[in-house]
């Protein structure tokens, strides 16, 4: 489903931010990637949103190398991909509604069936009855169930986060990841960052390790994930 | 996954209009939006409109004074007549005779005769001054001919001076068409003095808008990287401020417009009086209706024009990829 393949990131001023990073993931598969702050974790995710250049290597997605697709057809690759971010993005301007109906909107999805897959979303996160509120007024941690609403109500194929329990405390964050390993249970290939060892090594799936932008292990649980998909 | 093919064929019809009509949706989510979030802004919103409906209003005044204007170089263009102002002293043999000349001469059109007394009379109904005129012992204005040559080209206006230099009596030969050349001088004058305005002012109504839509773009940054990293197509992003552009523009002109209509509503009185003094046939010209909608349609483009040279410039840096 993803295959880094000898990728190699630099920024303008020389920092380097990954070494020549390979590795495969299978579809359907949840995958950890952890390392210091500053290892290159978010700059991966970043080189498989798009928003970043790369300078060597490819990265092919579904079979296709991502960073060779003409301008045109990013937003459509983007859509696909499901993201949720620390610090969760939430436009404060708008409905809870309102946020996770946003990637349906850019998609153009009927009202209705926007509205029905809005709820459906809402409902898993246990978020339903909020709908109508301001995200301004709500927890971190029900902020951060927004965020993942929003990333997965278009239903991706890929669902990417982002340090995604960074801001939470830890029964919150497990409660996160929770949501994430249903999610994954139905098919979402997921790719998470996240510094907390101790939280990621409990769950018992792969975990991909950046040091100084160089992955320097690649461990393989027994996969719980592996054996419900499809 | 597998359905029969068919059923494809009808889901993916199904597919293109549900699409299209989001799109279309999408459109009038975008206007109704943009206005909310002007009526929102009122103060902010009027004073873009203000400058905007200045700017245009400059141009606009400046063409109805050259179309007032037009109205008497256009009906006096094919005249060029000829007055003939006789000797104060002059007696009705001198008359007869030149009358006489004028009559056989083939280069005539038509002719006609203006005594003094006539002609005081004319002055005095047309300036208001008749009390100055009895006042005076003798009546000071001369009789004169007025004459239409058969054509206008500068040998016949020649030939015509020429025999009428050569009889007694005739005091000055005025050409109207100097006049009537000077009119339409500065007639010609405000026509390109209007078209280098609205050249310039254009220009300011695309920064005017430009610049506000830039302020909008860098109000609403985190919406549009949002949206960005969520797959929304440039065009996508860039409808809103699209539409806010066009109606900036609309409702610039819309004030533009008003404003005319309000300095020609306090110009009609005056304006009016000294029209209708060179003859009935003159009156106040204002925009009309096609001129307002030259107006608002323009103004509407210039708008669009000025958001989507910003938001393209702009966006590009927003969402660098």
């Amino acid at each position: 489903m993803i295959r880094f393949d000898d990728v190699s990131k630099r920024y303008p001023g020389g920092h380097e931010a990954l070494k020549q990073v390979s590795f495969d993931m299978d579809r359907g598969e949840m995958v950890f990637l952890t390392g210091r702050s500053g290892a290159g974790k978010s700059t991966l995710l970043k080189l498989l949103m798009l928003s970043e250049p790369l300078n060597q290597g490819q990265i092919l997605v579904g079979g296709r190398n991502i960073h060779r697709l003409p301008a045109n057809k990013i937003p459509y690759y983007r859509r696909r991909i499901g993201v949720v971010f620390q610090d969760h993005q939430l436009l404060f301007d708008r409905s809870v509604y309102d946020n996770v109906a946003l990637p349906l909107q850019i998609d153009g999805y009927d009202k209705h069936e926007a509205a029905r897959r809005v709820r459906a979303a809402l409902d898993k996160v246990g978020l339903l009855n909020k709908e109508k509120l301001n995200p301004m007024t709500l927890s971190g941690g029900e902020q951060q169930r927004i965020g993942i609403a929003r990333a997965v109500v278009n239903r991706p194929q890929i669902l990417l986060a982002d340090e995604p329990t960074g801001n939470l405390d830890p029964q919150l964050a497990a409660e996160i990841m929770a949501l994430f390993e249903q999610f994954n249970q139905i098919g979402v290939s997921m790719l998470i960052a996240s510094h907390d060892l101790s939280l990621i090594t409990r769950l018992r799936h792969r975990i991909l390790t950046l040091d100084h932008g160089q992955l320097i292990r690649d461990e393989h649980h027994p996969s719980r994930s592996g054996a419900t998909a499809g | 996954m597998n359905r029969p093919a068919n059923t494809k064929g009808a889901r993916r019809e199904r597919d293109r209009r549900i699409r299209i009509n989001a799109w279309a949706s999408n459109h009038r989510d975008c206007a109704l939006d943009t206005i909310r979030r002007m009526l929102a802004q009122p103060v902010a919103t009027l004073m873009t409109l203000a400058v905007i409906g200045i700017a245009l209003l400059l141009p606009a005044l400046l063409y109805v004074a050259g179309s007032n204007l037009g109205q008497f170089t256009d009906r006096l263009e094919a005249t060029n007549r000829l007055t003939v102002y006789l000797a104060p002293d002059i007696s009705e043999q001198s008359i007869s005779e030149i009358r006489a000349a004028l009559d056989n001469s083939e280069l005539v059109g038509s002719l006609q005769f203006i005594s003094s007394e006539q002609a005081a009379e004319d002055f005095a109904r047309w300036s208001g001054l008749g009390d100055v005129l009895d006042s005076l012992a003798d009546n000071p204005l001369p009789a004169a001919f007025v004459v239409q040559p058969i054509s206008a080209d500068d040998g016949t206006l020649s030939s015509l001076q020429e025999l009428l230099n050569g009889l007694t009596g005739v005091d000055l030969i005025q050409v109207d068409q100097r006049w009537l050349e000077r009119l339409t001088g500065i007639s010609r004058l405000i026509d390109r003095t209007v078209m280098t305005l609205v050249f310039i002012l254009a220009f300011a109504v695309l920064f005017i808008t430009g610049n506000s839509i830039r302020t909008l773009i860098a109000n609403r940054q985190a919406e549009i990287r949002v949206m960005d990293l969520m797959g929304a197509t440039r065009s996508y992003m860039a409808r809103p401020f699209l539409y806010m552009g066009l109606w900036y523009g609309l409702f610039g002109g819309l004030v533009a417009w008003l404003l005319l209509q309000c300095m020609l509503l306090l110009l009609r009185e005056p304006a009016s009086t000294l029209l209708a003094s060179y003859g009935p046939q003159y009156q106040l010209i204002g925009l009309g209706s096609i001129g307002a909608a030259v107006l608002l349609l323009s103004s509407a483009g210039l708008g669009w024009l000025g958001a989507k040279l910003s938001v393209s410039r702009h966006l590009r840096a927003l969402t660098r990829s």
